[in-house]
């Protein structure tokens, strides 16, 4: 029994050297602070900043008004008073407008044919047309709703002014017989920072972590290489469990202010949609720190050198970001993509924080994500420990 | 060619060669990112969503609904559930983008002239399947009271035939120039894979040209030039400069040969744009190292140069929304000028002349970008490694 306490006395003693050994690495290490400090404190305010103004306005639109009517201008007027729409000017033809579009002057081409108020004041149907740049989503989408609200308004203003001429309107017909109503939820003013920073910053934790964690390896693996497999500032006598450890409690430590910060101060700053608290968030995000750190150090093998991690690692942010689902949903991927995402802590750590965050569900509601970060932490923990022991092993045979 | 500037691309090849790191970032990440994008996006749309319906009136009018809503190409009722409460759980659970709820006594209340309400709700976190769920709820709820109105008018004694431009007197015809399936990968897919193109290009030029000075043999590189700090670029840079072009025509013959993406303009101005592009991206590589000439800080402005064009470059949020002291950055980097050629010449096909300016941009770059490469020399001759 004593010997048993005796060994565990000596592993936390090992593990609490190689902890207080790392703090000292990284805080002598710049490029290491910049990964684990800089970017988590900066990112998140640069890329707020740059999608900050939320939503698409006054985009320019052309007007090629061939009915020249009092009908025709009025629907112009109240096309100008959309806040999506700027109408920029009124082209003579639709040759002179398609030329502004391609000089990206316009958008959005609005062609209102000659017998526009003629077919109004008759009672049959009009058509007007509207010819959309399809270079940005978020553009085209603007426009769209806009052009779509101001064809149900004209239609219910003219549809009543007829009614009543036909004498219907005593049938109670004038308005519509069934009534609709939509709610947007998570992000009710569709901003797209509001969308998409939830996403991010976590994707930000995750990757920042990995590049410090790469970064550190490879320096670390560089001098083993020129020392013949012993790197004299790491303690190599603790046992291989006991290292990783104190790692990843350095590196989780030091994440937890950050998680903190990227959780509550960016979107309290930028007024960004916040449900839950950090009660929530740290103990959902914990695991995915623990997962990420595991994974980091599981990566070491392919770190050939202080500089490999901004190689190997830099570009897998693009693929996470869409692998995680925020921009192209998860249910419409094939087996292998989801398959892939499955084993990436931030793709379950983004799914979970923004249904905390932005649909305010609550840590039972995230069991799923929950219980696979978890699952993740346990498979890369082992992965770390073979790492771990081939570096050492292959360093000293070379 | 000069005896230099042979000696120096033999040496960069014999450097290319022996590292797999090179094999890796310059061969399988652009081959293996084409193909992640063709694919993951390959449907275009998202279609079939999982939504939820909420029935509290069981009517043959409330499950007409239902049916018309399921049988949207938008749409796919995954759950059926009874209160609103339940279907929130079922949102914030993630299983489901949006539902619509049909209230009690609906139909009679419809027949009545007692104007019930249809709702429906999107999950808007979840921005494509929010707005396509949005736009497939709608078109039925709009389409339900346009069917009712038509369907009372006419037993009230109106003209069936007049009737239709009664409920519609205007109609707005939609032409989306260029994309008119409104097919999400190719607003992404061409301007994502150009970034990544980018940011690998930066990264690998200065890793290439820092790695010298940290191994120090920066100094021999020069050498073999004959001493001449340009001759040493172009030898180093135009082996690079072949791979990549291979690399990135792989790219354009998978999206416009293989998978058919929009080529409304000439494929050669595409060609020659991206062989450009690739120029440009290098150049900015050979500025980092200029500007700092030590492998970390030059790559870490790359990655950071990198990543932040993604966003700030406007392939998603349009730069003319940007604040004005943002926006600004946009127009630093070659992949702005590379993604407005793609619209014009690739999506809108309109004639070339209205690209002149952004070639003349690609172009700009290189000599823009030379111009500290007085610096780098002297790293060179004196190599110093600061980790």
């Amino acid at each position: 029994m004593k010997k048993v306490f005796k060994k565990i006395w000596t592993w936390l003693s090992d593990m609490t050297a190689v902890f207080c050994n790392e703090w000292k690495i990284v805080g002598h290490d710049a490029g290491a602070l910049l990964f684990f400090l800089a970017l988590p404190l900066l990112y998140p305010i640069t890329y707020t900043l740059i999608y900050n103004p939320e939503v698409v306005q006054q985009v320019p639109v052309a007007v090629v008004d061939e009915s020249r009517s009092p009908a025709s201008r009025q629907f112009v007027r109240d096309a100008s008073a959309a806040p999506a729409v700027d109408v920029a000017g009124y082209a003579a033809n639709m040759n002179e407008a398609r030329r502004w579009m391609a000089e990206g002057k316009v958008y959005g081409i609005l062609r209102i044919p000659s017998d526009y108020a003629s077919n109004i004041a008759s009672g049959r149907q009009s058509t007007i047309e509207f010819y959309a740049d399809m270079s940005l989503l978020l553009r085209y989408r603007a426009l769209l709703s806009a052009v779509t609200d101001l064809q149900l308004k004209q239609t219910a203003d003219i549809t009543a002014g007829r009614l009543d001429a036909t004498g219907l309107s005593a049938t109670g017909m004038a308005k519509m017989p069934i009534d609709s109503h939509h709610s947007f939820l998570g992000d009710p003013e569709q901003g797209f920072a509001s969308f998409v920073m939830p996403g991010i910053v976590i994707l930000i934790l995750q990757q920042s972590m990995l590049l410090g964690i790469c970064l550190i390896g490879g320096t670390s693996r560089e001098r083993r290489v020129r020392n013949g497999g012993i790197d004299p500032l790491m303690i190599d006598s603790a046992p291989a469990t006991a290292s990783i450890w104190g790692k990843t409690l350095c590196y989780v430590v030091l994440y937890i202010p950050m998680t903190m910060y990227v959780t509550t101060c960016i979107p309290e700053m930028f007024n960004l949609p916040h449900y839950g608290s950090a009660t929530q968030y740290l103990p959902f995000l914990l695991p995915m720190l623990l997962a990420t750190a595991f994974l980091g150090q599981a990566l070491l093998p392919i770190m050939k050198e202080r500089e490999s991690a901004f190689l190997i690692i830099v570009f897998t942010s693009v693929v996470f970001l869409f692998i995680s689902g925020l921009t192209w949903p998860r249910y419409a991927m094939n087996g292998l993509w989801t398959w892939i995402g499955n084993i990436i802590p931030a793709t379950w750590g983004v799914e979970g924080f923004i249904r905390i965050n932005s649909n305010g569900a609550s840590l039972s509601e995230n069991a799923h994500p929950f219980m696979a970060l978890w699952i993740l932490s346990a498979v890369y923990f082992l992965c770390a420990w073979w790492a771990s022991v081939w570096i050492r092993v292959r360093t000293a045979r070379s | 060619m000069s005896i230099g500037l042979k000696a120096t691309m033999r040496r960069e090849v014999g450097r290319l060669s022996s590292r797999r790191i090179y094999l890796f970032s310059m061969v399988l990440v652009p081959v293996l990112m084409a193909l992640f994008f063709v694919d993951l996006l390959g449907p275009g749309l998202p279609l079939k969503i999982p939504s939820a319906i909420v029935d509290l009136d069981h009517s043959p009018m409330s499950r007409s609904i239902s049916r018309s809503i399921n049988s949207t190409e938008l749409i796919d009722i995954t759950q059926k559930l009874e209160s609103y409460d339940a279907a929130m759980d079922a949102t914030r659970k993630g299983e489901i983008f949006g539902f619509f709820i049909i209230p009690a006594n609906f139909q009679s209340d419809a027949i009545a002239g007692r104007t019930p309400t249809l709702e429906y709700y999107t999950n808007m976190t979840y921005f494509v399947p929010g707005t396509l769920a949005y736009k497939g709820f709608k078109t039925v709820a709009v389409g339900t009271a346009g069917s009712m109105v038509r369907t009372t008018l006419v037993s009230a004694g109106a003209d069936p035939a007049t009737v239709g431009s009664l409920i519609q007197p205007l109609s707005v015809d939609i032409h989306p120039i260029g994309n008119p399936w409104t097919n999400y990968s190719y607003y992404l897919t061409p301007s994502f894979l150009a970034g990544l193109f980018a940011l690998m290009i930066m990264l690998v030029t200065t890793f290439s040209i820092t790695t010298e000075i940290k191994y120090g043999t920066s100094a021999d590189w020069l050498a073999t030039a004959r001493g001449r700090m340009s001759v040493a670029l172009f030898g180093k840079l135009i082996p690079q400069f072949v791979i990549w072009v291979v690399a990135s025509m792989f790219m354009l013959s998978l999206l416009y040969g293989y998978r058919h993406f929009p080529m409304n303009g000439s494929m050669w101005s595409m060609v020659a744009a991206t062989s450009l592009f690739v120029v440009a991206s290098q150049a900015m590589g050979v500025l980092f190292a200029s500007i700092v000439p030590n492998p970390r800080l030059s790559m870490t402005l790359a990655a950071l140069t990198g990543i932040l064009s993604f966003s700030f470059v406007g392939f998603s949020f349009p730069v003319q929304s940007m604040y004005g002291a943002i926006a600004i950055f946009s127009y630093l980097m070659p992949v702005r000028y590379y993604f407005l050629i793609y619209i014009n010449e690739a999506l809108n096909g309109v004639p070339l002349y209205y690209s002149r300016w952004f070639f003349v941009a690609l172009i700009a770059f290189p000599f823009v970008c030379s111009m500290l490469i007085g610096r780098l020399k002297k790293a060179c001759l004196q190599p110093v490694y600061v980790p």
